[in-house]
């Protein structure tokens, strides 16, 4: 069950800017690694390179583990900047993809694999599966990165691009709105 | 098929819908203390309807096929977000069967009348055998569709000239033609049909007696689903520019409280044969000799409704949630209330002299208040309007004691509604408050041909 062919005409968002290269981490680069895991609002951080890995987590507010039917929405995520910036009355919806695309923003140097429907986020075929793709896997347009539930159809995502994956923005089994952004690609 | 449905209360509900209506919607759920979920297609992110809703989901890009017209989209946001019931506003799936299905197939509740219904009066023929049925008269007409130019002509002279031509799945004007004289017929019949099948995907045209000047006049309706049904007086839509609603109003100057009564308890007794429930909109024309004829249903909500809301004080959205709730409807015939007279005017983002659209972006707003004014809107100073969806941004309604208060009230709302930086029908409305025809209530479908001749436009009326 592959996404509709019209994903790939409304990844309008590409850089390919070269990213640093981090060749090692030291405890000024860890630093900045939290203080990055916790302005973007993100739950989970992963980095491996060249036998090096480093894996930070955090408590989000309310964060699902991967519930197969129905997950309930309204995920109160942790204090993350919701307010589109034209709009003007206070407040807003919870939007399930507010938190994503707040930290995806910030990752000017990477390729962002968006969502190509809504549904729900799977990392792996079944649960006890491995996950498709894990940070720093070696992705081909090809690719199957993730499935995305709607309708109870599994819909296989593919990467469209070639690279490292460097962010997964989307725990899994949380709900993903259309372009969302879900992978971080590093372009090779 | 009968209460496929458990009785319940709704908790939350999705709206497949933007504009106007899906704020209208989220205000009286609000109301209801119901949760809302708002979906959005990509250049709506910033839209009213997505702001004020509790929860929200971009469901595709601008093209509303992959969008406000998704099924899969919403039916999967329906599932994550857990909603009781999706609330499907007026246009994009408010009248699709099939979307109607889905949702009973998915166990969520779809907040109108049930499919077969929809489905019947989707069909223009099919809808005017079952309600000519049902009691109601219908407009001397071929009974189903023509397929030749011969059948046409022989149907054409037992009906009598003028005739028109229309598509059976259409609406809006398209499809439509109207015929004089057996040498225009052959085209026309071509024309229509070719115009339908591009339009509709459906080819299929019907014939039947124009009726000169008539008025629109159509019947607010509520049913429930325990067979109960009580209309809510009428609304007057004759101003119309090719067949598209610019302003509406309600109690008709012409209705007398005997012919609202006929046309009322015609509009409920059909109703109640055909099993409807939700709230619907019975349309008729209405010739100068008070004879009326069903034009069509429209198993929904309507852009209009406000004004029946004003003069009754009904809220039309409540019911419907109410309705589909499983509720009784609660009232009885007897309870209703007619109050004073209102006008609702269409502010749509068009030039209001060549009725091009103008989409931009809204550099100044501001909205009408006061005493009898309420306004329907889901922009804001500085939204940008987008060329991806109909041109409708807002509804001037007023209220007052009588239609001449009204119209002096539409007046000075009107000079209030500031909106800079697009051009909007404003003006036009304004023209029209001032016309004498309109000041005297001599109105027909016919008015806005008449009005822009007036104004030195005919070629921009049809």
């Amino acid at each position: 069950m592959s996404a509709p062919k019209e994903q790939s005409e409304t990844q309008g968002r590409r850089n390919r800017s070269a990213g640093r290269p981090a060749a090692s981490v030291n405890m000024d680069e860890l630093r900045e690694l939290i203080t990055l895991l916790r302005e973007n609002g993100l739950v989970e951080l992963e980095l491996e390179n060249e036998g090096f890995r480093v894996r930070l987590r955090r408590e989000a507010a309310v964060t699902e583990p991967a519930p197969i039917a129905a997950p309930s929405p309204a995920p109160a995520p942790a204090p993350a900047p919701e307010k589109p910036a034209a709009a003007p009355a206070p407040g807003g919806p919870t939007h399930p993809g507010t938190q994503a695309t707040t930290a995806a923003s910030q990752d000017q140097d990477l390729h962002i694999i968006p969502s190509p429907i809504v549904g729900t986020f799977y990392r792996s075929p079944s649960p006890s599966a491995d996950p498709f793709v894990k940070i720093g896997s070696s992705v081909e347009s090809e690719t199957v990165v993730c499935i995305i539930e709607a309708m109870k159809l599994m819909n296989e995502i593919q990467a469209e691009t070639s690279g490292e994956v460097a962010k997964i923005y989307v725990e899994n089994g949380q709900p993903v709105e259309y372009g969302q952004p879900l992978f971080g690609i590093k372009p090779q | 098929m009968l209460m496929a449905f458990n009785p319940r209360k709704f908790k939350k509900i999705l709206i497949a819908n933007r504009g106007e209506i899906a704020c209208r919607i989220i205000w009286t759920c609000k109301e209801m203390g119901i949760k809302t979920v708002a979906v959005h297609s990509d250049v709506d992110r910033d839209s009213l309807h997505v702001r004020f809703a509790d929860e929200a989901a971009c469901i595709g890009p601008a093209p509303s096929a992959q969008s406000y017209l998704n099924i899969p989209a919403i039916i999967s946001t329906a599932e994550i977000f857990n909603v009781d019931a999706i609330h499907p506003g007026y246009g994009f799936l408010a009248e699709s069967p099939y979307f109607a299905e889905i949702c009973d197939a998915c166990n969520i509740k779809f907040i109108g009348p049930r499919a077969n219904i929809i489905r019947l009066m989707g069909d223009k023929i099919e809808a005017r055998r079952a309600m000519n049925e049902a009691g109601l008269p219908i407009v001397p007409g071929s009974p189903a569709g023509v397929t030749s130019e011969e059948e046409g002509l022989k149907l054409a002279r037992d009906i009598g000239y003028p005739v028109i031509v229309k598509a059976s799945a259409g609406g809006g004007g398209r499809g439509m033609r109207i015929v004089r004289s057996e040498q225009e017929l052959g085209k026309a019949l071509e024309t229509a049909s070719t115009e339908a099948a591009a339009a509709f995907n459906d080819g299929t045209v019907y014939i039947e007696r124009y009726i000169e000047r008539p008025r629109h006049i159509e019947i607010q309706v509520l049913a429930d689903e325990f067979g109960e049904c009580i209309h809510l007086g009428e609304r007057e839509c004759s101003i119309q520019r090719r067949h598209q609603k610019l302003m509406e109003e309600s109690p008709s100057t012409v209705l007398t409280p005997e012919l609202r009564k006929e046309m009322g308890e015609a509009a409920v007794a059909a109703c109640k044969k055909l099993g409807y429930s939700s709230a619907g909109t019975v349309e008729f024309l209405l010739d100068a000799n008070g004879n009326y004829y069903f034009m069509e249903m429209n198993t929904r909500i309507q852009v209009e409704h406000p004004v029946t809301e004003m003069v009754t004080l009904a809220d039309i959205v409540r019911n419907q949630i109410r309705i589909a709730e499983g509720e009784p409807l609660g009232y009885t015939q007897d309870d209703l209330l007619i109050v004073g007279h209102a006008i609702e005017c269409r502010i749509n983002a068009e030039n209001p002299e060549t009725f091009a659209p103008s989409p931009g972006v809204i550099s100044a707003f501001n909205l009408p208040g006061g005493p009898g004014v309420r306004v329907d809107t889901f922009v804001y100073s500085g939204y940008r309007v987008t060329p991806f969806y109909d041109s409708l941004i807002a509804k001037v309604i007023v209220h007052a004691r009588t239609r001449e208060l009204a119209i002096a009230r539409m007046k000075r709302a009107l000079e209030a509604m500031v909106i800079e930086g697009i051009k909007t029908t404003v003006p036009l409305h304004q023209k029209i408050m001032d016309d004498p025809r309109f000041r005297a209530g001599d109105i027909g479908t016919d008015f806005m041909e008449y009005f822009l001749a007036r104004n030195g436009r005919k070629a921009a009326a049809s």
